[in-house]
């Protein structure tokens, strides 16, 4: 009977140790979902291993030991998105096949500046919806060489919200995934009949994927990395226009916009992760199974690591440029740490015959519409009275600017 | 490519417009229902009505969780809890089952309690949990209980007389000014919350200073368990009763203290000089873990007896053709005890953690996961218990005789899951019945013989959503009762 044992340690807390200065509740608060970062600072200073009993997890919230749970694939596991909307072995997530990697790779290195150009000449109104949130969705469309319909827009949206916890969203998050089943396999029928086509479609039918597959590979892709990024990215540049100007007489600074952006608003504010057996850490013991949320908004602010932590600042020097490969200091600097965009390579560099990472096909797609809009758009700025902010819709949601009304 | 209106798609998906404020966060205010009614909380498109998890931390909820726990039942009888990182298991079946299978569902401690109460028998397993269950539960039953039952009625009939003396505590009697021969009692007060403590503190071998502190820590431990808004205090009570416990089992360690009956002749050590003088694994008991053990005793043996006190009397006095028939065969008393902890109990359920992946009704339940098994539903469920939400002395349903750990189940009666089934049934169910009854049937009789009528008091009483009905009791226990009682007039 591996695993079982009839007796353990038990940890009773001690006065000194308890945990007045936050309430559970708090984080799960609409407060939380506006401004997360003073909260998560209480955790960070005061109890960097909480306990959040009606939550039943616990919080990490220091750089040094969010980076070290993330990297530590031996004691913590990361569930899929599958798995936690009960839905695991229902269909292959193929994400990892470098077919259909290195088709991602192509459609964004090869569609991304024109997709990125094409929406943006197109804006009318609202940054936020019309083009930034739009851009994932519109590469995947491009990948997947099909038109993007209102109806898989909707799919494409309710199918991120399967793994919540709201049951309504939940119920249609996982009937989105079953008409998107149903939807691709006659596609995949023809273009497995097509023979050498290139696109995501015809790779996932040369791998013998069904519809289900296709339907958990996109499920598992994470799309709200860049949409997130990119409309806080843009929140900032907005709101204090020198940083747009900044911006503009530089093109090298989009790329240190797009690191700070996922240094200090990072869309993902906090990832799951759960022990695979009991592990004694941070002066507790995480039984087996637990969940360690690991929070990223409170990590990148971590003033130990990062100086003025709270300010955004395009200028920052220490910051890490590079993409974090299996640690978060590839070349001696902390990195933002922005979840959902990989696991980190275990590799010292990337092989030739690798694709990169989705961290830097995301950054360099987030890049690249920067670049574009800036070019673009000379004269783009916010609509007279216009006050947008940050926000998750949900809890567990990604936290980012969901409307910018821009006068073109 | 005008094919898509991708924002419009967005806002309609996402609900980016939608002004309802709260509406979408983490909290929800939902609307009190009538009771037996619940919250349309959504449908699946074969008409599964759907369970919203916030329901979990409502107001609703915590008056009328019956119609939910039967939407549960029927239709996820194994329901994933995201918002709270738990499963809840509501079927009366499926909760034995589990509670017998301590080896795939585990009591090792994870749980809410153990920070203040400590590593108590609640959080272990096999054989550990036998040793030391059987180091003081033999005080709790058999005969070492039955000879002190004649003490405990004595306790309850000298509190009972403080009612028409005039000696009863500040604020527990009222009289009536408009009418002499009315007035009012708070059950809680006068008695109910007082007697199982003075009842544990006598078993337990606490001086009698002791029990003016007993309320503050058992109250306080209790309100302070893990993740409560009051933690601190709960674990503020615990070093407060540590340090006391320190003491006497230091003096008892030398020199421990016995139990006397009715006669005088010593029955046995009292519990905590049992535990300073017992050898577990070659080694004896250390202060940290016999005041864990008086702790679990604290908190077990006041609130719960104290709830079901309340609750029953509160119970049968709405049902009075009921009461009148249990008060002319006072035997009746231990089948309304029963009813009243399958109707409304004082504990709703207990955790458990799953040791290895487990497949319960198609979900498939990851090691180390957070299981609540929802006694409080498993006691409503109609599959075991016809018509659950009405409470009948008489049902022909429940089993009322003596509470046996394996569970009973024979010619049509099923025992209630109100104590847990299994290894870790309620050590002090036999005690707490024998209170219960004992002092109901004090209560009743010195009302009798006074030729005293009773009834709710209701305009003191808190009421239902419509203003004038009595509020339901929902989970737990009232928190007070008030009683009008009316003696003959002269």
């Amino acid at each position: 009977m591996t695993g079982f044992r009839t007796y353990e340690v038990y940890q009773r807390a001690r006065l000194g140790e308890t945990t007045e200065l936050i309430k559970p509740r708090q984080l799960t608060s609409e407060a939380y979902l506006h401004d997360p970062y003073p909260l998560v600072a209480t955790l960070r200073e005061h109890y960097p291993c909480y306990r959040d009993w009606p939550g039943n997890a616990f919080w990490i919230t220091r750089y040094d030991d969010v980076t070290s749970v993330f990297a530590d694939d031996a004691n913590y596991e990361t569930r899929s998105r599958a798995t936690m909307c009960g839905r695991a072995g229902w269909g292959r997530d193929l994400g990892d096949e470098l077919d259909v990697l290195r088709c991602l790779e192509r459609t964004a290195d090869i569609h991304g500046e024109s997709i990125a150009r094409r929406l943006a000449c197109a804006l009318d109104r609202d940054l936020a919806t019309e083009v930034l949130a739009r851009f994932p969705f519109e590469l995947l469309c491009t990948a997947m060489a099909v038109e993007p319909t209102a109806e898989l827009a909707r799919w494409y949206l309710l199918i991120q919200r399967a793994p919540g916890w709201e049951p309504r969203s939940r119920q249609a998050g996982l009937d989105a995934l079953d008409a998107l089943a149903v939807w691709a396999e006659p596609l995949l029928a023809e273009r497995r009949a097509g023979g050498d086509g290139e696109d995501l479609l015809s790779v996932v039918a040369r791998l013998g994927g069904t519809g289900a597959d296709l339907a958990v590979t996109l499920l598992e892709i994470d799309h709200g990395t860049l949409h997130g990024v990119l409309a806080n990215l843009w929140w900032h540049l907005l709101t204090v226009p020198e940083r747009l100007a900044d911006v503009r007489s530089d093109p090298l600074l989009a790329k240190a916009a797009v690191l700070e952006t996922m240094r200090h608003s990072p869309p993902i504010v906090s990832v799951d992760r759960f022990t695979r057996h009991e592990v004694e850490r941070f002066g507790r013991l995480l039984p087996d199974g637990a969940l360690v949320r690991l929070s990223a908004a409170a990590a990148n602010r971590d003033p130990s690591v990062f100086g003025e932590p709270d300010e955004f600042d395009l200028h920052r020097r220490d910051l890490c440029q590079r993409e974090p490969r299996g640690q978060y200091r590839a070349d001696g600097l902390p990195s933002g740490i922005s979840f959902g965009t990989g696991e980190p390579s275990k590799h010292p560099a990337v092989p030739d015959d690798r694709p990169r990472s989705s961290y830097a096909i995301t950054r360099d797609l987030a890049v690249r519409m920067t670049r574009v809009i800036i070019d673009e758009l000379p004269a783009v700025r916010l609509a007279d009275g216009a006050a947008p902010t940050m926000r998750s819709l949900r809890l567990g949601e990604i936290h980012t600017c969901w409307s910018l009304p821009v006068e073109v | 490519m005008s094919v898509c209106p991708f924002h419009q798609v967005l806002d309609d998906t996402l609900a980016l417009s939608d002004p309802a404020p709260g509406a979408s966060g983490a909290r929800r205010d939902f609307p009190l229902m009538p009771i037996g009614q619940a919250v349309d909380m959504g449908r699946t498109a074969d008409g599964t009505p759907l369970i919203d998890p916030r329901l979990f931390d409502s107001t609703e909820f915590q008056r009328n969780p019956y119609p939910y726990y039967r939407i549960m039942r029927d239709h996820h009888p194994v329901l994933y809890d995201a918002l709270h990182n738990s499963y809840w298991v509501t079927r009366y079946a499926d909760i034995e089952a589990c509670y017998n299978d301590d080896e795939g569902f585990n009591t090792i401690p994870k749980g809410m309690s153990n920070g203040v109460l400590g590593n108590t028998q609640l959080e272990l397993s096999g054989v550990e949990h036998r040793r030391r269950r059987n180091l003081y539960g033999r005080h709790l039953v058999g005969q070492a209980l039955d000879k002190r039952i004649p003490i405990i009625e004595r306790l309850a009939e000298d509190m009972i007389g403080t009612w028409f003396d005039g000696t009863a505590p500040e604020g527990a009697v009222v009289p009536d000014d408009q009418h002499p021969h009315r007035r009012s009692v708070e059950l809680g007060q006068a008695f109910a919350n007082e007697f199982p403590i003075r009842v544990v503190c006598q078993v337990l071998g606490f001086p009698d200073e002791a029990r003016s502190q007993f309320f503050y820590w058992y109250s306080s431990m209790m309100n302070g368990l893990g993740g409560s808004e009051t933690a601190h205090l709960g674990i503020g009570a615990r070093q407060d009763l540590e340090d006391y416990v320190g003491e006497l089992v230091a003096q008892r360690r030398v020199q421990p203290t016995f139990l006397y009956d009715d006669a005088g002749n010593p029955i046995g050590k009292d519990i905590i000089s049992e535990l300073c003088h017992t050898v577990v694994d070659g080694d004896l008991l250390s202060t940290e873990e016999i005041t864990s053990n008086i702790a679990l005793v604290v908190g077990g043996g006041g609130e719960t007896t104290r709830g079901a006190i309340l609750n029953m009397w509160y119970l049968l006095l709405q049902q009075r053709d009921q009461f009148d028939l249990v008060c002319a065969d006072p035997n009746r008393w231990d089948a309304a005890f029963h009813e009243t902890l399958r109707c409304a109990s004082s504990i709703g359920g207990q955790p458990r953690h799953t040791t290895w992946d487990i497949t319960l009704h198609d979900v498939t339940i990851p090691a180390g996961s957070l299981v609540n098994m929802v006694d409080f539903s498993a006691n409503h469920d109609e599959r075991v218990f016809a018509d659950p939400e009405r409470f009948d002395v008489f049902r022909s349903d429940l089993y009322t005789g003596k509470i046996i750990r394996s569970g009973y189940d024979k010619d049509g009666r099923r025992s209630h899951m109100a104590f847990g089934v299994g290894p870790h049934l309620c050590p002090g169910a036999w005690i707490s019945q024998q209170e219960s009854v004992l002092g109901s049937k004090v209560l009743a009789r010195a009302l009798a013989t006074r030729q005293v009528s009773v009834a709710i008091d209701e305009a003191r009483m808190p009421k239902d959503i419509d203003g004038t009905s009595l509020a339901p009791i929902g989970l737990g226990a009232i928190r007070a009762l008030w009683l009008t009682l009316e003696s003959p007039g002269r």
